[in-house]
């Protein structure tokens, strides 16, 4: 029942324009890039696993009154499962969380990870920390439903896309790194907020 | 914690411009966390681990806002995987506060290794950091982290040692 993560991507992708995206390292940074290409100044693609969520929770306690998409994965939850517990007491009332869960560490070759196999179940540990709107989406149809709903809810809610694991091919690699990200990102936020992040020296 | 350290912690917070503050509470700062939790100016983030608190004041950088992550130092050994690839991979700036477990005269045998690892890390880390045991210097301390912090775009760490934790 697993599905594309680059047509996941695409549909998601449509249904964003003022938001702001963190995202997480592997195939799904190039998969975004192409995806969305109206989104690329507004994401920021780090190679941080286990910073994501909460550095798009951070975002979100930061600015309030927008919207933040974290795109986290398996392997990347995985490794930080505590912020779910921090969502669950913080309730931020505009973060929308995708996990995409393809049951693996694709970016190195695929291992498994421990949502292999179905006994570990990412949307009931976020139920049971409690994100009460923590869903497992195995259809396309299904994640872009959620997708309408987790962008127009004022809690935290969180959906784990079952997707396949196969890579986009053909698709354009990215090549700026970790730091020119940053700044584009950062650029992105004061020109659409009007405010300065990275501002002027004392002195030039 | 002395009263006097807490206030002046504040003090210096506030100067920075500090709006959020994420910690993991430990013993020798046990003051300092109330007292943010009660400051109207300042939302308090508990965290589940340090790691998590530098990602979340990562994030906030991101924002235009100021954050600060409070704990004790050995904290920065379970932070070290996240300020690594934050502020080395993209200069995304943490600004720290910690207390300086296993310093001189520490009589917990368990407290002994966060002051062995603490400065090595740091200086691996390539973080400046500013260790204070005089109330008089700790509002200006607080307030030159994040003066160098925002002109490096990297972390920047206050430790707080001495008479003022115990």
């Amino acid at each position: 029942m697993s599905y594309s993560r680059f047509e996941a991507m695409k549909l998601l992708g449509a249904r964003l324009a003022d938001e702001l995206v963190i995202l997480s390292l592997g195939g799904a940074v190039d998969e975004w890039y192409n995806a969305a290409p109206h989104m690329r100044d507004a994401s920021l693609f780090q190679q941080q696993l286990g910073c994501v969520t909460p550095q798009a929770f951070g975002l979100a306690a930061g600015l309030p009154h927008r919207r933040i998409v974290s795109l986290d994965t398996d392997g990347g939850l995985l490794f930080n499962l505590g912020i779910l517990a921090t969502l669950g007491n913080e309730r931020p009332e505009n973060l929308f969380i995708v996990v995409w869960d393809n049951e693996q560490y694709q970016s190195i070759g695929g291992p498994r990870t421990h949502t292999k196999g179905g006994r570990v179940d990412l949307a009931a540990i976020a139920r049971g920390a409690g994100v009460e709107h923590a869903y497992t989406a195995e259809t396309l149809e299904e994640f872009d439903a959620h997708c309408t709903a987790g962008l127009a809810t004022k809690a935290p809610y969180i959906v784990v896309a079952k997707t396949d694991g196969i890579l986009e091919p053909g698709i354009k690699r990215k090549h700026s790194d970790g730091r020119e990200d940053k700044y584009i990102f950062v650029r992105h936020v004061e020109k659409t907020e009007a405010i300065t992040i990275m501002g002027p020296s004392e002195h030039n | 914690m002395k009263a006097e350290a807490v206030e002046a912690v504040i003090r210096g917070l506030k100067r920075a411009g500090v709006s959020i503050a994420t910690y993991l509470p430990d013993s020798l700062l046990k003051e300092l966390y109330p007292a943010l939790d009660a400051d109207p100016d300042i939302r308090t983030i508990p965290v589940t681990n340090e790691g998590e608190g530098a990602a979340i004041a990562g994030g906030v950088f991101l924002s235009g806002k100021r954050a600060v992550l409070v704990m004790e130092n050995s904290g920065l050994r379970a932070a070290t995987e996240h300020l690594a690839r934050m502020g080395l991979g993209a200069g995304i700036p943490v600004v720290m506060i910690m207390s300086y477990r296993g310093e001189m005269g520490e009589n917990n045998w368990w407290a002994i290794p966060h002051g062995i690892t603490m400065e090595p890390l740091l200086q691996t880390l390539r973080t400046p950091y500013t260790i204070v045991r005089d109330v008089d210097e700790v509002e200006q301390a607080v307030v030159n982290a994040y003066e160098t912090a925002y002109a490096s775009y990297y972390h920047a760490a206050v430790v707080l040692g001495g008479d003022l934790v115990r």
